[in-house]
């Protein structure tokens, strides 16, 4: 526990965590200090003087909040008429040369300088001179469209770029109203978490130009949710919509601050892999080819498993706990065998030491947990006795090559649940006896274990038009006793005693649980 | 049976079935003519059938194909599919029948025997029409509980209640009547009328008995169901109430049922209150015997009315705006041909009569039947224009007022008029 | 501007008015005198010959909407989506994507009303910024027999003029 000390903000005592500066300690008991330059990930840099906050009795009488450590019984005035003036003038001075684009900046709706104006300013302009005209629509590289009439120069995405990245491809150049950013001649924004920057910039400066002008932010829908891009486990926003007439679509995904598993940021690839939950997915279910309801597709596989001397369940490393309690539950009924072979989804030497890790699958810690086997050898055995093969969302492309599935399972009878596409090989897909369509993870509720033993919660918020099942439905139409997702988390609590204290998945504590190497069975 | 007492059945027959039905038509465009005009708009007057609008019949025409040609859905939900068609089927043939025992002319006497004008010839009279307008209260009740809705079953509901409160007023109206007329049998209430009192004064009704006809008239708009006493399908409250599950043709036989049973509650007033089908001052004996003069004198009037008429029709049927060549007037040159050519053949009748027909023949006979036809329906369409004509005016009642009139003013004031009447009569002796 | 009031006195208390016999007849005695004027000639109706006579309309009417150009021909609207947010009828549907004529940075890539679904409000006009659209071509009637026909895209919209001179216009604007 961290230890609490009071002080006085406008004459109200208030009690904060010592050890941090006025902004944060403030901003945990919801008393918000407007700022620029200050982020908690890069430090005060103290060039935007927005924060300025007076001190009653202080030496100096004004300072930026910023820049100060939250002391016992300090005097901290906000509604001070001179903090009044100061935050104006300050505002006033950003707005001279400021385009003010709001209606075709991407930032509008999240931007700092709007709600600011709106808040501490809100007058009309006083210039009569021509405004300063500076660059627009420069592009910074690496996905990233830079406008320098919308800049404060507050140096956020300078000081990534150095402190946390350490590649400096940005800079601050001149002084005055000419002051801009500008990257080094000939090298521009060129490393894997180079769009955080954008996310950084407290205003429309920065945009990306993945994101740019498909949606107002205020459209958006958000949804608490974990990155499945790798094992990693980055904890993201998901803002989705669904617009009049078409279907839910993620347009971007943004990093979500959790200080135990990536702080505030997420790599460029992870960024990107809403694309796949948008795009190419598979739409309908199939028996001997036909497209049927799913009802049918159950009853048969049902039957086939009861007649079947061998059946094996392959299910993906990056399922949920419930996902994978369920299945396994439905292999204890049937007498399979559960396989979490997922040798394809480590990329060698791909990862570093900041966020990206080689395992690129989010829930492999978990599968461990629960004792499920994933190793080649007890695969390929299990996959040459069986005679039922039942994929539930395995990517098996990525461990292996067309020929070897097609080998394996030249004489089996398979049911592959799949998301998208040739996730069996285009060739093993034609010939398998059904297929159905599954949700992907930003379509459902669940709980994930990522590398460093974190057992972290997600919330699915994206409806797609077509109704599919996700893992916990289809193990559940195939006879699993795990009916619900609910069940399924019943299942996990019992294997996982840790988890055993929370009612429900959504009762998990925002930032994780942080499972002991004990309980990870190791 | 002869082959006149066939033709004779049948003509009645036919007149009391088929003239509630040829009066929907007259009574749709009064209703929507007459409500444009006492709104101070004209209502419809644009669907015609080669410029030929007919004065808004085209227009009724027009709306019964629509409804005849719409699909006829009978929802999902409905479970008693039987019941639900059968309701309007029973408000319409109750509506219709019910006018089965009003007579349309003085009895008809032909080669000695004599035909009472009226469709079935019984002497059951006014209990019949009570007993069967009664009965059609059934069709709203299995439409607003067959339809399966809270709105339909709300509106039988009141329906069914409102039925029971008026029919007692209206009953006990009627006895106060009877008292009066010392017959139920229509006809014999008709020809009562017909005579005058110290000759020049109508003994009508509304003049005997002026308390029972307020009663028995307010009483027959709640039977009908028309405004100020349509709570059953009250739009602003049960959105359509009992018929609000109908679509296409079986709303249509609703609608159409209410315009019949109008009509036939209407000859009754008219019947009762109004000297049914006497020409006021003339009875049948005089017209019979003064044959010739009275062919003179409709020989005379009916061209001068039709002059009137015509001016009546150039004014108003023309367009209302700068327009070249205006087919409105054109089209009213071929109304008023018509109408001549109507007026002449009617003309060469009576003429006809003038010249060669003698006092107490069949065709003075039949001359004076008709004229009191006529007569009759003139009457009944005033009477229905009075229907119309307060649908517009009156905003409709609350229920809990609907059933404090009928209760606590219509009832205690139907009973005293009984007594009074009584002692009058006995008085009298 | 104070709202006039008009004080009227409370009626139905008399022994007279409680017959209600006597103020229906009243009543029907008014209604009567209408209906036997416009019987006896109907030019007095109220009601305009639509659609023969066309009704006047004041600049200020929200009829079919318009966007607008630059002088140049390009289309003023940024998709700054203000209109779509604003609409309560939820029936503007637009697309955007980068500018390619050079005025600024972004345009609408598509713009599509749904005219069935529009209520004539007027908040989109209210709400852009650019005075990008419009509701002044004064046409007032459209129907059609289906429901993608009441859809109007980008190309007719901006293909529409004004159906008032543009002083007139920004009067009809100055008396909000
Ligand atoms: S940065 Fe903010 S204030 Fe500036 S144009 Fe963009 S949204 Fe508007
Ligand atoms: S581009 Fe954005 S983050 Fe960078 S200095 Fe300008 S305002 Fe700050
Ligand atoms: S007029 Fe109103 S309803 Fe119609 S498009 Fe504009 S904002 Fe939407
Ligand atoms: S408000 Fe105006 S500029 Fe913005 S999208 Fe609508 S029409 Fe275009
Ligand atoms: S946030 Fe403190 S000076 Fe910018």
């Amino acid at each position: 526990m961290t230890e609490m000390i009071k002080l006085f903000v406008n004459g109200e005592e208030v009690e904060v965590e010592s050890g941090k500066n006025l902004i944060d300690a403030l901003e945990k008991v919801g008393i918000e200090i407007p700022h620029f330059c200050y982020h908690p990930a890069l430090g005060a840099d103290g060039n935007c003087r927005m924060c300025l906050v007076g001190i009653e009795d202080g030496r100096p009488p004004v300072v930026p909040a910023c820049k100060t450590l939250a002391k016992e019984g300090m005097k901290v005035l906000l509604d001070a008429d001179n903090i009044k003036k100061i935050q104006h003038d300050v505002m006033e001075l950003e707005f001279i040369n400021h385009p003010t684009d709001c209606p075709i900046c991407d930032q509008a709706g999240e931007c700092k300088l709007q709600d600011y104006y709106m808040k501490y300013e809100g007058t009309e302009s006083r210039m009569w001179v021509p405004q300063v005209t500076k660059r627009k629509m420069q592009d910074f590289g690496g996905g990233v469209i830079h406008d320098q009439e919308r800049c404060v120069a507050c140096g956020r995405c300078v000081r990534f770029l150095r402190q946390i990245t350490r590649t400096g491809e940005l800079g601050l150049v001149n002084r005055g109203d000419d002051c801009r950013v500008e990257f080094f001649p000939g090298r521009p924004i060129n490393n894997r978490y180079g769009l955080n920057v954008v996310d950084l910039c407290p205003v429309g400066a920065l945009t990306s130009a993945d994101f740019r002008f498909k949606q107002r932010a205020w459209f958006l829908k958000r949804a608490e949710s974990i990155c499945h891009g790798c094992s990693k486990g980055c904890n993201i926003m998901v803002d989705h919509n669904k617009e009049k007439y078409e279907d839910d679509i993620i347009y971007r995904l943004r990093p979500r601050q959790n200080e135990q598993v990536n702080g505030w940021f997420m790599c460029d690839e992870g960024r990107m892999t809403y694309k796949l939950e948008n795009d190419n997915r598979l739409e309908e279910c199939t028996l001997a080819g036909a497209v049927r309801p799913l009802a049918d597709i159950f009853a048969d596989a049902e039957r086939r498993i009861e007649r079947a001397t061998k059946v094996l369940f392959l299910v993906s490393p990056s399922a949920s706990l419930e996902q994978l309690a369920a299945v396994q539950a439905l292999a204890e009924k049937t007498g399979a065998t559960v396989s979490a072979f997922s040798d394809g989804y480590i990329v060698k030497d791909d990862g570093d030491d900041f966020l990206i890790k080689d395992d690129k699958a989010a829930n492999r810690a978990g599968v461990d947990l629960l004792g499920i086997a994933k190793s080649r050898t007890h695969f390929d055995n299990m996959a040459k006795e069986a005679d039922v093969f039942i994929n539930f969302g395995n990517d098996l492309s990525r461990s292996l090559s067309e020929e070897q599935i097609g080998r394996l399972f030249s004489d089996t009878w398979v049911l592959n649940g799949a998301t998208h596409p040739g996730q069996l090989g285009a060739v093993m897909e034609k010939k398998v006896g059904s297929s159905i369509a599954l949700r992907s993870w930003s379509e459902y509720h669940g709980v994930v274990v990522n590398c460093d033993g974190i057992a972290q919660k997600f919330v699915g918020g994206v409806m797609k038009n077509v109704e599919r099942p996700d893992i916990v439905e289809m193990a559940a139409g195939l006879g699993s006793p795990a009916t619900g997702t609910a069940a399924a988390w019943a299942l996990v609590q019992k294997k996982i005693p840790a988890l055993a204290e929370f009612g429900g998945f959504l009762e998990l504590p925002a930032e994780g649980v942080k499972l002991t190497d004990n309980e990870a069975g190791k | 049976m002869t082959n006149l007492d066939i033709i004779m059945v049948i003509v009645r027959v036919s007149i009391s079935a088929f003239v509630p039905l040829c009066f929907l038509a007259v009574c749709v465009t009064m209703e929507r003519r007459v409500a444009g005009f006492i709104q101070d708009r004209s209502g419809p007057n644009r669907a015609g059938i080669c410029g030929i609008r007919a004065g808004g019949l085209v227009q009724n025409l027009a709306d019964g194909l629509k409804l005849a040609f719409k699909e006829d859905i009978i929802s999902e939900h409905v479970e008693h599919k039987f019941l639900y068609v059968l309701a309007p089927i029973i408000s319409m043939a109750a509506a219709i029948i019910s006018f089965a025992l009003v007579p349309f002319a003085d009895t008809l006497v032909l080669d000695g025997k004599s035909y009472v004008m009226q469709g079935i010839p019984w002497d059951t009279g006014i209990l019949w029409f009570l007993a069967i307008t009664g009965f059609s209260v059934y069709g709203i009740i299995l439409a607003g509980w067959s339809s399966t809705n809270k709105y339909s079953l709300l509106g039988a509901l009141r329906s069914a209640s409102q039925v029971i409160s008026y029919e007692i007023p209206m009953g006990l109206a009627v006895i106060s009547l009877l008292i009066v007329y010392g017959s139920i049998n229509l006809s014999d209430i008709a020809r009562f009328q017909g005579q005058t009192w110290l000759g020049f004064i109508p003994m009508w009704g509304i003049l005997l008995q002026p308390l029972a006809a307020v009663i028995f008239i307010v009483a027959a708009f709640a039977e009908c169901n028309r405004t100020p006493f349509d709570l059953a399908e009250g739009e602003s409250e049960l959105v359509a109430g009992f018929h609000l599950e109908y679509s296409a043709m079986k709303f249509a036989v609703f609608f159409m049922g209410e315009y019949v049973a109008m009509f036939a509650s209407s000859a009754v007033i008219v019947t009762l209150f109004f000297g049914g089908y006497n020409i006021p001052f003339f009875d049948t004996d005089f017209l019979i015997r003064n044959i010739k003069p009275v062919a003179f004198v409709l020989l005379v009037i009916l061209p001068v009315f039709m002059f009137y008429f015509a001016k009546w029709i150039r004014r108003n049927n023309r367009s209302q705006y700068l327009r070249e060549n205006d087919p409105r007037k054109a089209e009213a040159t071929i109304y008023i041909r018509c109408f001549w050519i109507l007026i002449a053949i009617i003309e060469v009748f009576l003429l006809a009569i003038l010249a060669f027909a003698q006092p107490d023949t069949a065709a003075a006979h039949l001359l004076v039947a008709l004229m009191q036809i006529c007569t009759f329906l003139i009457k009944v369409t005033l009477m229905l224009f009075v229907y119309v004509w307060v649908r517009w005016t009156i905003p409709r009642f609350r229920y809990d007022q609907l059933q404090m009139l009928g209760w606590q003013k219509l009832l205690p004031l139907a009973l005293l008029n009984i007594f009074v009447t009584g002692a009058i009569v006995v008085a009298l002796g | 501007m104070a709202a006039k009031v008009k004080q009227l006195p409370s009626r139905g208390g008399t022994p007279a008015e409680k017959v209600y016999l006597i103020e229906i007849f009243k009543g029907m005695a008014i209604t009567l005198k209408h209906f036997l004027r416009n019987l006896w000639d109907n030019s007095n109706l109220y009601v305009r010959h639509y659609p023969e006579v066309q009704p006047d309309i004041p600049a200020r009417w929200r009829g079919r909407h318009r966007l607008l150009t630059h002088p140049d021909g390009t289309p003023k609207c940024v998709a700054c989506f203000m209109c779509q947010t604003n609409c309560p009828a939820d029936c503007i549907m637009i697309k955007a994507g980068t500018r390619i004529d050079g005025v600024t940075e972004k345009m609408p890539v598509s713009f599509t009303i749904d005219l069935a679904e529009c209520i004539y409000c007027g908040y989109c006009v209210e709400a852009c910024p650019e005075d990008a659209i419009r509701m002044d071509t004064g046409i007032y009637a459209f129907t059609s027999s289906n429901r993608e026909e009441m859809k109007i895209g980008m190309t007719e919209m901006l293909s529409l003029k004004g159906g008032f001179p543009e002083e007139e216009y920004q009067k009809g604007l100055e008396g909000e």
